[in-house]
């Protein structure tokens, strides 16, 4: 396993960072704790069942490597065509590291904490030793337990009991990557009982880099939290995500996840219910051109009774794209009462796209209300004709039935008018490059 | 007097399969209110399909003339913007698709077809307003989703209204009255009534005579096994009423 180039890289780029740095001896020991998993793991092949729709040629051993050229800046204009419209909590995460200069955190209510993950393990040990914890080195997923081991930077959250953030908190990353590089960043949120707070992360680098992110989020006894993931990535680069969410009693994770970018990707959103009476929503869509693929892997645990989880993920796939579905619902044992709804549709814009849709139900409890399904279709002859008799051209028709498709994951999410109409805007940007019938 | 539409000698079918139209020849004149007539299978359909540039059809003899241009040379979408309207028989559900987005966008289209500046959301919706009483639609209707959920009234009604916004010179309405209760009979035929206007021609294709006491055509034609095999003036229809298909396609 140690052959491949890709694991080769990595352990020499661990090795050399391990020497340089002078970090708190329990984030040290997790770290390589961390790391002796990845290798035990490997880099995942088609033989893993998680992994099997997906084609990891592009992670090439260069992709590894640290990003080893100085930050040149940013330009302000691309700050701008990508941050929220109204005010919020500004976090800019350039080439993996958060950069102060371009943030602006503004006054926070008594009882948050936002920081960088770099500046919580210098000022917050307590909290850092909390949001940095090592259950990914247990369970199997390969690239959660190399960025424990390698993360960089990232953003940590923490929310007071009872504490309601009234502005998003923006957290936008953006990369200039001149080469193959890779950051690895890694995110917590902890929101205390009875809090309610927005965190909308946009990822919008340019370059050939690989991001390898995970945000681990405790959802706080009746507390709701509405997260939105945007990925707008470059069409070169790599972008594994993990988000791990666990929700006590009464939360809510209102969950949002919108993919254009990156030729690789892969989102995972593991969620379990671990208090009574949680709630999950989670709505997203994936827009594919080119030779894009994506993953979205939603997995929902219900441990407890009485959890509602309901799921809207769509696809849009035109040229040669293809995206992988792979959904689960857990209901376990004694979680009675749980009303679970997942829906994959998908379009397929082009008759060289491709999709792979496994929604996934096992149930082990009693008195639930489970249902899910998946769809794949083409544009619809009778409604392109439609529009097309009363005067539309055939690719503004297009245009208006793809949206319309992918539309409905909005209008089902309500976003907040400042956070809707900025993911609206990645939408419209897509939309925009769709050229004329293939 | 150039008429608005012209077929001779029409031949068609369906792509690949038997002929379906076996040489119409029909003129229509502005101004001119003509109803086409005919049992199931007659080929009613498929002259509508064809005049409208539907997919799935082939010309394979004849002509179709509009204001003196080749029909049959324009996509669908280029007929639309040259005043060619068709009233489906089954509109369709576009969800996802707000109907006053729609209305704008096709009013548009057509604008920019003739030159005209496009018309803003503000000035679609005053437009809009002053013909929604024309057809007795409520405003609500327009923030809905084209057609989605509409009854069979609201959706025929909301094709009229189509016709009434995009102002066609040439409207072709399919089984306007197919489904319609007698309420929303009068309501549509009311509608397209008040659309009838000398620079405009509109033939009207239906299976019943039921619809013809409303909206009183100059002309009737009756269609079987893909000819016409009749025509007349409005007494047509009351006496194919009366006696039946059968009776005169024999007569023919």
């Amino acid at each position: 396993m140690s052959a491949n180039p890709v694991v080769t890289a990595l352990r020499r780029v661990f090795e050399m960072c391990a020497e340089a740095a002078r970090e708190p001896t329990w984030l040290t020991r997790r770290r390589a704790a961390a790391m002796t998993r990845f290798i035990e793991l490997g880099v995942p092949g088609r033989g893993d069942e998680a992994w099997r729709f997906t084609d990891l040629r592009p992670l090439t051993a260069a992709r590894a490597e640290p990003l080893t050229v100085a930050d040149t800046g940013i330009d302000p204009d691309l700050l701008a065509a990508h941050r929220l419209p109204g005010a919020a909590h500004r976090i800019v995460v350039l080439n993996g590291r958060v950069r102060p200069e371009l943030s602006a955190i503004g006054d926070l209510p008594d009882g948050v904490w936002l920081g960088s993950a770099a500046d919580a393990i210098t000022h917050r040990p307590d909290l850092a030793e909390a949001a940095f914890d090592n259950a990914d080195t247990l369970g199997a997923q390969p690239f959660a337990s190399l960025n424990a081991a390698l993360f960089t930077d990232g953003f940590v959250l923490a929310i007071d009991p009872d504490v309601t953030l009234k502005f998003p908190v923006e957290i936008l990353y953006l990369g200039d990557a001149s080469g193959p590089c890779v950051y690895h960043v890694r995110n917590t949120i902890l929101a205390g009982a009875g809090s309610q707070a927005t965190v909308v992360e946009t990822y919008a680098g340019t370059g050939a880099s690989w991001t390898n992110a995970v945000t681990a989020i405790e959802v706080g006894e009746s507390a709701k939290l509405s997260h939105v993931k945007i990925q707008a990535e470059d069409n070169a680069a790599i972008h594994f995500a993990m988000t791990r969410v666990r929700l006590a009693a009464a939360s809510l994770y209102d969950g949002f996840v919108l993919i254009t970018g990156a030729r690789l990707s892969r989102q995972d959103i593991q969620v379990a219910m671990t208090g009574e009476a949680a709630n999950l929503i989670l709505n997203g869509a994936w827009l594919l051109r080119g030779d894009q693929e994506a993953t979205l892997a939603p997995a929902v645990d219900h441990q407890s009774p009485g959890g509602q989880t309901s799921e809207l993920l769509k696809g849009v796939l035109g040229d040669h794209a293809h995206g992988v579905f792979l959904g689960s619902v857990m209901v376990r044992e004694g979680a009675d009462g749980t009303n679970a709804r997942q829906l994959n549709r998908n379009l397929l814009t082009s008759p060289t796209a491709r999709v792979d849709t496994k929604p996934e139900l096992t149930i082990y409890a009693d008195e639930v209300k489970c249902g899910h399904g998946a769809t794949v279709g083409d544009l619809d002859e009778a409604a392109l004709f439609y529009l097309l008799s009363r005067g539309i051209d055939p690719v503004t028709a297009r245009h208006m039935l793809i949206e319309a498709f992918a539309a409905e994951v909005f209008d089902t999410a309500a976003l907040v008018p400042d956070v809707d109409a900025h993911a609206r805007r990645y939408l419209q940007a897509w939309l925009d490059q769709e050229g004329a019938p293939a | 007097m150039t008429p608005i539409l012209e077929i001779r000698d029409l031949h068609a079918r369906i792509s690949g399969g038997r002929e379906i139209v076996k040489g119409i020849s029909l003129t229509v004149n502005p101004g001119e209110v003509h109803a086409i007539m005919g049992p199931n299978g007659a080929g009613k359909s498929t002259l509508s399909s064809i005049l409208a540039g539907k997919p799935g059809y082939e010309v394979t003899a004849g002509s179709v003339t509009y204001l003196g241009q080749d029909l049959l040379a324009l996509a669908a979408d280029e007929r639309a913007r040259a005043g060619v309207f068709l009233a489906f028989q089954y509109p369709v559900e576009l969800p996802g698709v707000n109907n006053m987005y729609f209305l704008r966008t096709a009013m548009n289209a057509a604008r920019r077809g003739r030159g005209e500046p496009e018309l803003d959301a503000a000035q679609t919706l005053r437009a809009v307003r002053a013909k929604l009483k024309l057809l007795d639609i409520g405003e609500d209707l327009l923030q809905r989703p084209v057609n989605l959920g509409f009854s069979g009234g609201e959706k025929k009604r909301n094709e009229i209204f189509q016709m009434a916004m995009l102002e066609p010179r040439l409207a072709i309405l399919d089984e306007t009255d197919s489904g319609l209760d007698i309420d929303a009979l009068r309501a549509v035929s009311n509608g397209v009534n008040k659309l009838r206007d000398p620079g405009r021609a509109i033939v009207m294709i239906t299976h019943y005579q039921r619809l013809l006491d409303y909206i009183v055509p100059d002309h009737v034609h009756v269609l079987s096994e893909g000819r016409i095999v009749a025509s007349g003036d409005k007494t047509l229809a009351t006496e194919l009423e009366s006696r039946g298909y059968a009776h005169l396609g024999e007569a023919a």
